[in-house]
């Protein structure tokens, strides 16, 4: 069976912008009966409309593609779902909850598929900032559907060096034990002057904008450990069509699967031979504090 | 004698027709631009910001000459440590790109900053960010707008434990005991740590002017920040007034600052004004230390 992954893409673009993005849109700021998830993630906020979002892209897929499996942030149950190599959509409803909440505008839908565990489509739409970016394999990106004249932007942005580069950093829901003091160590090790010496770091609290951010050209990385494979699909997907990479937030990780946890993304550079890009990522992995560990 | 509400909002309005006009189409176009020819030298980089920063400040300070030729000029390229004074003149107070880093790697969050203090207090603010054409301005009793809608601050409460706050890494990062660096990162750690503030998050943005309006809007709860300017603050703060909100100095027990205390503190409106106090202290038994600067 061969998939035409373009007509995927175009289906998530409409299903994004047309009953997706209103919904975010419209209930962003408006939810100040929030339920707070316990445990470890006291701090992540999951949201009725969540969950809402999450049946409504499901059923839209199930009408449409009957055959592919789905794992979603909502439906997922730990150690019981598993990415296989069939077709999967692995879907964010609300990517960025906090943000949603709080009406901070970089809350997003992202939709990704994978065929053998590999990322082969990616839609991500912030309805906030009306910005659509969505790509599949060997087919480029797109945002709001014009083609992105990636390879102009990343010409202009020069050679990738640890200190000359915006980092996305976000410290995530998990604030105490060995993760959290792992993070605190490494942003301090890229700030300060006596290691990475970064230009600066960003935190958007949205894993989906930040791998977004860094195809359109805005940043050069983004590190964190804790998030999920429905965090990072799409954008993988759309990141692999720029020249971007992504390894693990762990020294060494060079090649992981999607659902690896800890991640370490990358823009990609003018230079075809990539060794910018691998000495960049060695670089940023000496300022690392520790290892990130997820059960 | 004061100016009135009436000239306040002239004034405005001036303002944000040249910033929509003449300033934001610049910022837009030249944002991101400079980082392939000015990479091999570093001062080359400075000097190329400073270029812009400086054709931008010349066309402002201009307009404002010829529109208000009383008033007093402190803009960002033209003032020496020391030596500039904010005085109880009507004053303008310009920051003609606030995120430099921002416009240099064209993240779309710099922006221009334009104040007016008088009596040394802001009494009228535009902010426009061109790449979001996200304008905000206010003046003092005329009430806050981005873009021609009036902000409305939701009614909530406000709570540290339950907010989002914004933080910057800022450009000062000497790592030594007790040095800003230092105090920053602790209390950083302390504001996220499930012993000490345990908040819902941090937001980073860049841009001290932003940050203020995203407060103002009421997206972020508060933004604590040490090594900014009275031209980073300035047109925020008029704005974040007219919302509701409050900046306060962000050392304990700071609670009454002039535009250029550089260690600032603004807390979101849509509350009373003890969950405001409240909020402060709670904020500041995080901290590790003053900053200084």
């Amino acid at each position: 069976m061969t998939i035409d992954l373009r007509y995927v893409e175009d289906y998530l673009c409409d299903l994004a912008l047309n009953k997706v993005g209103p919904i975010i849109k419209t209930k962003a700021g408006t939810q100040s009966e929030y339920d707070l998830k316990t445990g470890s993630r006291q701090v992540d906020i999951v949201t009725a409309i969540d969950k809402q979002v999450e049946k409504l892209i499901w059923d839209s897929l199930k009408d449409e593609f009957p055959n592919f499996k789905f794992v979603g942030e909502e439906g997922y149950i730990k150690d019981v779902t598993k990415i296989t190599n069939e077709p999967t959509f692995i879907v964010d409803p609300i990517d960025g909850t906090t943000n949603f909440v709080h009406d901070f505008p970089f809350s997003c839908t992202s939709m990704g598929l994978t065929i053998n565990k590999v990322p082969v489509v990616g839609v991500i739409f912030n309805p906030h900032l009306n910005l659509l970016i969505s790509s599949s394999k060997g087919n480029g990106v797109r945002v709001n559907g014009e083609e992105h004249d990636f390879k102009s932007k990343i010409q202009s942005m020069g050679p990738l060096i640890i200190n000359k580069s915006i980092v996305a950093l976000q410290p995530g829901s998990a604030r105490e034990g060995n993760n959290f003091k792992t993070k605190m160590k490494t942003y301090e090790n890229l700030l300060s002057a006596d290691g990475g010496f970064v230009h600066g770091f960003r935190n958007l609290g949205s894993s989906a904008m930040s791998l977004a951010y860094i195809a359109l050209g805005y940043l050069d990385s983004y590190w964190d450990g804790g998030c999920y494979s429905w965090d990072v699909c799409a954008g993988w997907c759309i990141l692999n069509e720029t020249g971007g990479r992504i390894v693990g937030a762990n020294p060494n990780e060079w090649d992981i699967p999607v659902d690896n946890r800890t991640y370490f993304a990358v823009r990609g550079t003018p230079d075809s031979t990539k060794k910018d890009q691998e000495k960049y990522i060695e670089d940023f992995w000496n300022n690392v504090g520790g290892v990130l560990k997820y059960d | 004698m004061a100016l009135t509400q009436q000239e306040l909002k002239s004034i405005e309005n001036n303002i944000v027709n040249l910033l929509k006009e003449q300033v934001g189409p610049i910022i837009k176009e030249q944002s991101g631009q400079y980082l392939t020819q000015s990479y091999d030298d570093k001062a080359n980089q400075v000097d190329l910001v400073t270029k812009s920063d400086k054709n931008i400040e010349f066309i402002i300070k201009g307009k404002l000459k010829e529109l208000y030729p009383t008033f007093s000029f402190i803009g960002e390229e033209e003032y020496v440590p020391g030596e500039t004074k904010i005085t109880n003149e009507p004053t303008f107070v310009v920051d003609p790109i606030d995120g430099t880093t921002n416009f240099i790697h064209g993240f779309p969050y710099s922006c221009c900053s334009i104040g007016l203090a008088e009596n040394g207090n802001p009494v009228m603010g535009a902010i426009f960010n061109p790449h979001l054409n996200q304008l905000f301005h206010a003046s003092k009793g005329n009430g806050a707008f981005v873009n021609d809608e009036p902000i409305d601050v939701a009614k909530r409460p406000l709570s540290l434990q339950k907010s989002v706050i914004g933080l910057e890494g800022g450009a000062d990062r000497v790592d030594s005991p007790g040095s800003n660096f230092d105090i920053k990162m602790s209390t950083y750690k302390n504001l996220l740590s499930d012993k000490g503030g345990f908040i819902h998050g941090f937001r980073s943005l860049g841009s001290a002017a932003m940050n203020i309006c995203y407060t103002a809007l009421g997206i972020f709860d508060g933004y604590w920040e040490g090594g900014c300017w009275a031209w980073d603050v300035c047109a925020g703060w008029c704005i974040l007034k007219e919302c509701g909100g409050r900046l306060i100095g962000g050392n304990k027990n700071d609670w009454d600052i002039g535009i250029d205390r550089r260690v600032y503190f603004a807390i979101r409106g849509g509350c009373t004004s003890d969950e405001q106090k409240k909020f402060a202290e709670d904020f500041w038994n995080q901290t590790t230390g003053d900053l200084k600067y």
